[in-house]
């Protein structure tokens, strides 16, 4: 890193810095108009930081870990379709084995409760399946990524039904609560499990060769098979990775609110996950990607709802205005504009020289 | 031995055609599909009905969200000349010309919890749905009642209305009924409004923001009770009592707000009952009778179960929730 030199026109070129400013400048709007949309207090009855930019991150938390994997996905020229699903099939599968038909609220105790090993390992194995079975279809099949995993989106929810008899189920069991509402060093506990995955993904593909292939397959397939990386395999690792993080995902969403919702759990994740690897700079062409662009893109579009909620801006004109700063930010980033402003950084850098 | 099977295969659906041809009263029921609890007791209080009456014999579809399948449905009813044809459409739009060829086949329409937007168009022999209006103008109106019971009546209190959904039915009627109700508080002033999209998880989240943007609460209306309990949680993550410090007013009457109200962390829940099941019955009946029915939408009786009892909404009492919670279906 030392021998790299400080080089301002390949930082104004860069796509994450772009992003970061994105989310400076909407961080310095919200400051703007309530200076105390910053302020973070302790909160005794939780034993928790509590403020809004905790809250940005805390609810960001499903779709930064999902869009991880997403991000592997793009980079190999993919698409997964299916998580939104696998988040409502992962939170049905959690509460059929914490259900309870008796009231909930009366005998808090009175309940029949699966060991609480299996509310969390059968979601993530299954929906580790679902993800092996869209790998299975992509690699060994030969589907397109956007028709194979359009299957599962299609069809996740239906299973997410079954499993549950189409009922919402309440549990109040509170080991469960621990993951969506429980804390630790004084941070909701979805933020730390989003920074285990974050660290935990990262290392993975940088410390080890595989993000490279993953590159390697997103830029040219056969080439990269020809030199000898098993591209199918790499395939199924992807897209098995990001179903298991989209189980994840769905038992935090279903253990904040401690019930499971077929219908509305993971609705649009996919959508939202796209768009976060996308803000972060990854071309959806496949090929280079960047883990770091895509967490800042998933707290860009967690900033966005909440400055929607916070503000109060009318429900009608919710949509609109999410999309008003998402073109805002692409823009932002677009190939002519960043070339203009890597100019401008250049003219500066040779300015400065020249004083000197 | 395939002619043998032919001949026996068209004997089988002669006798069958010819069965079904005899059967007393045919009650076709198309259903939008299993979203919700609420639309699974819908479903199965109008089913239960048809099938346990006497003479009535039931043909049920299930579109499964789709409105094609819905219009593939009304045709096959028409083609199998069912008696009565139950409708709760998808989707509003839409429907004119399929509910035309309904209309051609002079089979009787009746229209189920949803209104199509040709309803004016077309004729129909009655029509069922909810009061939604009158839904949001008992939300207010409990909150207000409440409060000059406890001896709040004269205090300024602070109002945030939660909505559905936006652009959905229950939305715009319950919205319209909230914010007429609110002109007769005039001790009730609204400072917030927002979407919490009928879910719990964006009834928290929407909850978790509105804690620190808006200086005081006081009452929460939601216009759902699963966005009531979603917000129960959020407003426990910052230090307060749910239905103490903050009055929530719930609708819907689902199972889950009852024992939140039981447990003391919601207030009410105006009901929207999904049971039309009884109501069909006394339809069909009377129109068999050969009677007929205005073209308005009858709104089924609904109660208000709160945490008290005994607050006079006008057109209403509400009722203690812990009195009815066992004999509640959804």
């Amino acid at each position: 890193m030392k021998k790299k030199s400080f080089n301002l026109s390949g930082v104004m070129q860069s796509k994450i810095t772009w992003a970061v400013v994105a989310e400076l400048l909407i961080l310095l709007v919200c400051f703007i108009i309530r200076p105390d949309f910053f302020s973070i207090k302790y909160q005794p009855a939780t034993g928790m930081l509590y403020g809004s930019l905790i809250d940005i991150l805390n609810r960001s938390a499903e779709i930064t870990i999902i869009a991880m994997g997403m991000t592997l996905v793009i980079a190999l020229g993919g698409t997964d379709l299916s998580v939104g699903s696998l988040v409502a099939l992962s939170g049905a599968l959690a509460l059929k084995f914490l259900r309870w038909d008796v009231l909930v609220y009366n005998t808090p105790g009175d309940y029949t409760v699966k060991p609480f090993i299996l509310v969390i390992l059968v979601p993530l194995a299954v929906c580790t399946l679902m993800g092996m079975f869209n790998g299975f279809m992509i690699s060994r099949i030969g589907m397109q990524p956007i028709i194979a995993t359009l299957i599962l989106m299609v069809c996740g929810r239906g299973i997410a039904q079954i499993v549950t008899n189409g009922k919402q189920f309440t549990t109040l069991y509170s080991p469960f609560r621990v993951i969506g509402q429980g804390s630790l060093f004084f941070l909701p506990m979805p933020i730390i499990i989003t920074a285990v995955v974050v660290i935990g993904v990262s290392l993975f593909v940088r410390k080890t060769a595989f993000g490279t292939m993953v590159e390697s397959v997103g830029i040219n397939p056969s080439a990269s098979r020809l030199s000898g990386i098993d591209s199918k395999k790499i395939i199924m690792i992807v897209f098995a990775l990001t179903a298991f993080l989209s189980a994840i995902s769905g038992l935090i969403t279903a253990s904040r609110v401690m019930s499971n919702d077929s219908n509305n759990f993971g609705i649009n994740f996919e959508m939202d996950a796209i768009l976060a690897v996308v803000i972060g700079g990854t071309n959806m062409s496949g090929g280079k990607f960047s883990l770091a662009g895509t967490v800042i893109g998933s707290i860009i579009i967690r900033t966005i709802v909440t400055f929607v909620y916070y503000f109060g801006i009318v429900s009608e004109a919710t949509m609109a205005f999410k999309a008003l700063i998402i073109i805002v930010v692409i823009v932002l980033q677009s190939e002519p504009v960043r070339k203009k402003m890597s100019k401008f950084g250049k003219k500066k850098v040779t300015g400065g020289v020249q004083h000197a | 031995m395939k002619k043998f099977l032919a001949v026996v295969l068209a004997l089988a659906l002669v006798v069958a055609l010819g069965a079904s041809a005899f059967a007393d009263i045919k009650v076709a029921f198309s259903q939008i599909g299993q979203e919700s609890d609420w639309r699974t007791a819908n479903t199965d209080s109008i089913k239960g009905t048809i099938e346990a009456h006497e003479g009535w014999e039931l043909v049920y579809d299930d579109a499964q969200q789709k409105q094609e399948n819905q219009i593939k449905a009304l045709r096959n009813f028409i083609t199998q000349g069912v008696d009565y044809i139950l409708f709760t459409g998808v989707v509003s739009t839409g429907w004119d010309e399929v509910l035309a060829e309904v209309n051609e086949a002079e089979i009787p329409l009746i229209l189920v919890d949803r209104m199509p937007d040709c309803a004016d168009k077309i004729d129909y022999a009655a029509a069922f749905g909810g009061d939604f209006v009158e839904e949001g103008r008992r939300q207010v109106a409990w909150a207000g009642e409440y409060l000059k019971s406890i001896g709040r009546g004269d205090e300024e209190v602070c109002v945030a209305i939660m909505e559905g959904t936006t652009g959905a039915d229950a939305q715009v009627g319950r919205t319209e009924g909230n914010l007429a109700a609110l002109k007769e508080y005039p001790n009730m002033k609204l400072v917030a409004q927002q979407s919490g999209n009928f879910t719990r998880t964006e009834g928290q989240a929407v909850m978790e923001s509105w804690l620190k943007s808006v200086d005081k609460i006081d009452v929460l209306i939601v216009q759902n009770d699963d966005m009531g309990l979603g917000a129960i949680d959020a407003i426990k993550a910052a230090g307060k009592v749910p239905g103490k410090d903050i009055i929530i007013v719930g609708c819907d009457s689902v199972k889950a707000a009852f024992e939140a109200i039981v447990a003391g962390e919601m207030n009410c829940t105006v009901e929207c009952t999904p049971l039309y099941g009884p109501f069909v019955e006394k339809t069909i009946e009377a129109l068999e009778a050969g009677e007929t029915f205005e073209k308005t939408i009858v709104h089924p009786e609904e109660g208000v179960y709160d945490c008290v009892g005994g607050i006079d909404l006008g057109t209403v009492t509400s009722v203690l929730a812990a009195d009815v919670i066992d004999s509640r279906v959804y």
